[in-house]
């Protein structure tokens, strides 16, 4: 009994369309009807069934509402708009079919009815889809500025910004703790929508638990469900945030783990509880290494690029939303000094260029050093010797210099220590033997001389 | 008459001929259908201006080889993938467990054997210890043994994953698993995606080379290098290092490069007359893959050329001119790589360590197989660093799973060689160069290397994390086929954070 029971109300939401349809039948013929009166019979029909078919689906409503465990104040306003939508569909029959019964209906416009069910099925209606779909279904596609103006909250991702001059003082909880709930967990566990009871916008409302108790034991993360759920096999049914949503760090769970573990102050800043600099480090603005500078460049103009890849140079842009270009001479073995006037329409557009076994000598400094944001450059096997490489210290943005195997002079070495960005130097199969480099070293200036040699061993001669 | 008016005549004389009465008949409903419906969707476009519209080809239409930008910014421009095909014992290597020593000759627990499948091994197996010593090296102080005494100088240099699992256990699909994301054929591989995603910058060479060594092709065959649904331009091209590079790459006896080279001219010809009649942009790709094939003659057989080199290098490496050997093949890889080749992938046969005989003995064969391998991976690493590369150079070193902490007992008997069976469960691979951090080991397995505890990441984890070095989000590089996208880490993988610089 209780299946077919089950089986019915779940057929509720099949049969709210059949009343649906009658009504708005029964609103369109009224509306052809109005001065012919060739329909009337047609209108009550359909009043009439609207009534009908209103009765079963409150029957399958109040059945869907039994046997699914919906709380009765979630569905009472349906019930009882659905209730009266049942009701309005006879008397508007009974007025239609001029009923003497009904004497006192009759005095009541007939247009009246229409309006009233036209309201009823709209509030039932949209009730009922705010009951399955949830109350933000109609509203959620639109975008935050609307919906701030019709007065919905709206879900803001907290940046966690931390810095190393005032990562100390800051509150633990309010500076870390709570961006975290908000950005991984609110999205289920806010008062809106409270899955398993727990709501974790607020220190009370975490300290009140979920509807299987507290999810905090002060002193014991391993006790407590806010920190094991987070370190369950991703996978597994009990795990948090559950598989597919967007999941927490490595550091926000430990830092989590050290809040439950220090006793979840609410107040004590990461100073005063004694949080390990390694465990906030994550979240200090990145130093970003990149072979672009962190400046804007406008896009160069496609004609220029088709007129250097003619030549057999490739330009390809950095990334795909970059404007920054990287060049490249590797099948253009016969690219000379002379050439590099192809260049100039996109000098500052170039950040990486590999002029690497090409004809160019010593005369390309003057030339590159046109090239504002150069980042990245190769030169190596060239028979360059370094003679002017001192035009290249105005280069703000240059990092790595690639002159292996070329034929560059150690008196030109020191030029290297006026360079303003410079990170590494290469050069393999050069005559240059390494020295003294405390002066790079103190400027973190990385030379690397290359000619490595791997010497014979013991065990290389033996075969087992 | 010349010939290439000679050639034309003759194509159309064939054409006639192959147009008969059955000819039309199969052709003439779809024929005429289609003339029909090109004629209302013409009339359809309330944008053409002109009736008849220029095609506007893309540079890939022209050359499938062309360069692309990445989405993100690439920290690796190429990648060197070694592969130890037959898989390689992580606990004779880089897994250290001194437990698995002092439990040497105990039988396994059954708790771990419980609903295990082995390859080879049967009923209650005994635990191996480690057949080499370790030693803590560098300045990360990761562990490696004996059996690898070059490769110690570079471990600063190298990112360790000790807690990899695959859940294939058999040569042929775990190979495939590890190379196409997909434990069965017709899946592309890392090489193909990669080629696809951001073409090659060298117009003389193919953008995805494939170097065996070992004696034996990978078990699973060519695959492991097919592009499967990808455009067959994005496989691998297999290179030897003995004999002739490429197979037939010499002109035959009696053609000279100029006859060749006329023959190839008229060929174009032809295709560029058929292209102005359909303006299918396939024939301009033929017609590209023709001319490349032509400097590749020429290219090819310069690059894999190592008799060049100077002494010093071939002696770091350990090279053997014209054999096949694994440090011919680093040499080359690194040639390769210098030279703007995208993907260079080395295979190497040998190290399937059952202990069924001498070679496959941990403490024989397999030790030799190291010292194979040792010294020009070491020299690979070197190499590449002194010449700039390594930063934009991602090495990946593994095999396609691992080795049990069991010693193999094969038909329930105790084997008179030291081996390990197939293990998937918990293994060992590494990256090093181009966006990965050195010295750096992530995860780690119980006291015996069953199983990962910590940092377990899966065969689609590395993927995703290979894809991430060269500038893709492996979520979103896509290829649709049959009717809908697909990834090459298809719904899994989580990029390895803890090894990116």
């Amino acid at each position: 009994m209780n299946i077919i029971m089950q089986l019915l109300g779940r057929l509720h939401p099949l049969i709210v369309h059949l009343p649906i349809g009658f009504i708005v039948l029964a609103l369109i013929l009224s509306w052809y009807d109005r001065k012919e009166k060739t329909f009337t019979n047609g209108i009550a029909i359909s009043f009439l069934w609207g009534g009908i078919t209103s009765v079963l689906a409150c029957i399958s409503g109040y059945l869907l509402y039994q046997t699914e465990g919906f709380s009765f104040d979630t569905i009472k306003i349906h019930l009882w708009s659905g209730i009266i939508t049942a009701i309005f569909c006879f008397l508007a029959y009974a007025r239609k079919k001029d009923a003497p019964r009904f004497i006192v209906f009759n005095r009541i416009r007939s247009g009246f009815y229409l309006l009233i069910l036209f309201v009823l099925i709209s509030i039932t209606g949209h009730l009922g889809g705010s009951i399955t779909h949830g109350e933000e279904y109609l509203v959620e596609p639109l975008p935050n500025s609307v919906k701030s103006l019709l007065g919905i909250e709206v879900f803001e991702k907290q940046e966690i910004i931390l810095t190393e001059e005032t990562w100390e003082e800051a509150l633990l909880y309010d500076a870390i703790i709570h961006p975290i709930l908000n950005n991984k967990c609110l999205s289920c566990h806010s008062s809106k929508k409270a899955k398993g009871e727990l709501i974790l916008q607020s220190p009370e409302a975490i300290l009140r638990g979920g509807e299987n108790g507290d999810v905090l034991v002060s002193n014991h993360p391993d006790k407590s469900a806010l920190y094991t759920k987070l370190v369950l096999p991703l996978g597994d049914d009990d795990r948090m945030p559950p598989d597919g949503k967007t999941q927490l760090t490595k550091a926000e769970v430990r830092l989590i783990s050290e809040w439950i573990e220090r006793g979840n102050s609410f107040e004590k800043s990461n100073k005063e509880l004694g949080i390990n600099v390694e465990l906030v480090k994550s979240f200090f603005p990145r130093k970003i290494n990149n072979n672009y500078p962190d400046v804007y460049v406008e896009k160069v103009i496609a004609q220029f690029i088709d007129s250097i890849e003619a030549m057999n140079v490739y330009v390809e842009k950095i990334n795909k939303e970059s404007h920054f270009l990287s060049v490249t001479c590797i099948n253009q073995p016969t690219f000379e000094d002379a050439n590099f006037a192809l260049f100039l329409p996109i000098a500052e557009n170039i950040s990486m260029l590999d002029l690497g076994t090409t004809r160019v000598t010593d005369a390309i400094f003057s030339e590159l050093k046109k090239l504002p944001n150069l980042t990245v450059l190769k030169l190596d096997n060239t028979t360059i010797t370094g003679e002017n490489i001192k035009e290249l210290t105005s280069l703000q943005h240059l990092k790595f210099i690639n002159l292996a195997s070329t034929q560059f002079k150690e008196a030109n070495l020191s030029t290297f220590l006026e360079f303003q960005r410079l990170e590494k130097v290469f050069l393999h199969n050069t005559d240059i033997k390494a020295g003294n480099m405390k002066a790079f070293a103190a400027k973190e200036i990385k030379v690397d001389f290359g000619n490595y040699a791997l010497p014979t061993i013991e065990s290389d001669s033996i075969i087992f | 008459m010349d010939n290439f008016e000679k050639l034309i005549q003759e194509k159309i004389a064939l054409e006639v001929e192959a147009k008969t009465r059955r000819h039309f008949i199969k052709q003439c409903a779809t024929g005429i259908g289609g003339l029909a419906l090109s004629s209302i969707f013409m009339g359809c476009d309330p944008f053409s201006s002109t009736p008849k519209q220029k095609i506007q080809f893309s540079p890939r239409d022209l050359n499938p080889l062309s360069t692309m930008a990445p989405p993100f910014s690439p920290k690796a421009k190429s990648v060197i993938y070694l592969h130890m095909a037959g898989s390689p014992s992580q606990l004779e290597m880089f897994d250290y467990k001194p437990i698995l020593e002092k439990l040497d000759g105990q039988p396994c627990p059954d708790s771990l054997l419980r609903g295990k499948k082995f390859a080879f091994i049967k009923g209650k197996p005994k635990l191996l210890g480690p057949q080499a010593k370790f030693e803590q090296v560098g300045e990360s102080g990761n562990w490696v043994s004996d059996n690898m005494p070059h490769f110690k100088k570079v471990v600063d240099d190298v990112a360790f994953l000790k807690a990899v699992n695959t859940d294939q256990f058999n040569h042929g699909p775990a190979q495939l698993l590890m190379h196409t994301g997909s434990p069965r054929i017709g899946r592309p591989s890392i090489g193909s995606w990669a080629t696809y995603g951001l073409g090659s910058e060298n117009q003389n060479l193919p953008g995805f080379v494939v170097l065996t060594s070992g004696g034996k092709a990978p078990s699973a065959g060519k695959s492991v290098w097919g592009s499967g649904f990808l455009p067959s331009v994005y496989q691998g091209v297999q290179c030897r290092s003995k004999g002739d590079p490429v197979l037939y790459i010499d002109d035959p006896k009696g053609i000279s490069r100029n006859i060749k080279k006329s023959t190839i001219d008229a060929i174009n010809k032809i295709n560029k007359e058929e292209y102005t009649k359909y303006a299918d942009p396939e024939i301009l790709a033929r017609i590209n893959q023709y001319e490349m094939a032509y400097r590749m003659q020429i290219a090819v057989p310069n690059v894999m050329n190592i008799e060049n080199e100077p002494e010093n290098i071939k002696e770091m490496y350990g090279v053997e001119p014209g054999k096949e050997s694994f440090a011919n093949n680093c040499l080359l890889a690194r040639k390769l790589v210098e030279d703007g080749v995208r993907f260079v992938q080395l295979f190497d046969w040998g190290w399937d360590s059952h202990g069924t005989g001498h070679q496959t003995a941990l403490d024989l064969g397999f030790r030799n197989k190291c010292k194979d391998v040792d010294r020009p991976i070491t020299a690979l690493i070197l190499d590449l660093k002194q010449r700039g590369l390594l930063d934009e150079t991602l090495i990946v070193w593994g095999g396609e799973f691992g080795r049990t902490p069991m010693q193999e007992n094969r038909g329930n008997q105790k084997m008179s060689f030291k081996g390990r069976d197939h293990h998937g469960d918990a293994f060992t691979m590494w990256m090093a160069g181009g966006g990965v951090k050195g010295g750096v080991s992530h995860g780690e397995t119980d006291e015996i290397g069953f199983n990962g505890v910590e940092g377990r990441v899966s065969v689609h984890d590395v993927h995703a994390t290979i894809l991430h070095t060269l500038g893709f989000n492996h979520e979103e590089f896509t290829f649709d086929f049959q009717g809908r996208p697909f990834r090459l880490t298809d719904v899994h993988g989580h990029v390895i954070h803890e090894i990116l610089a």
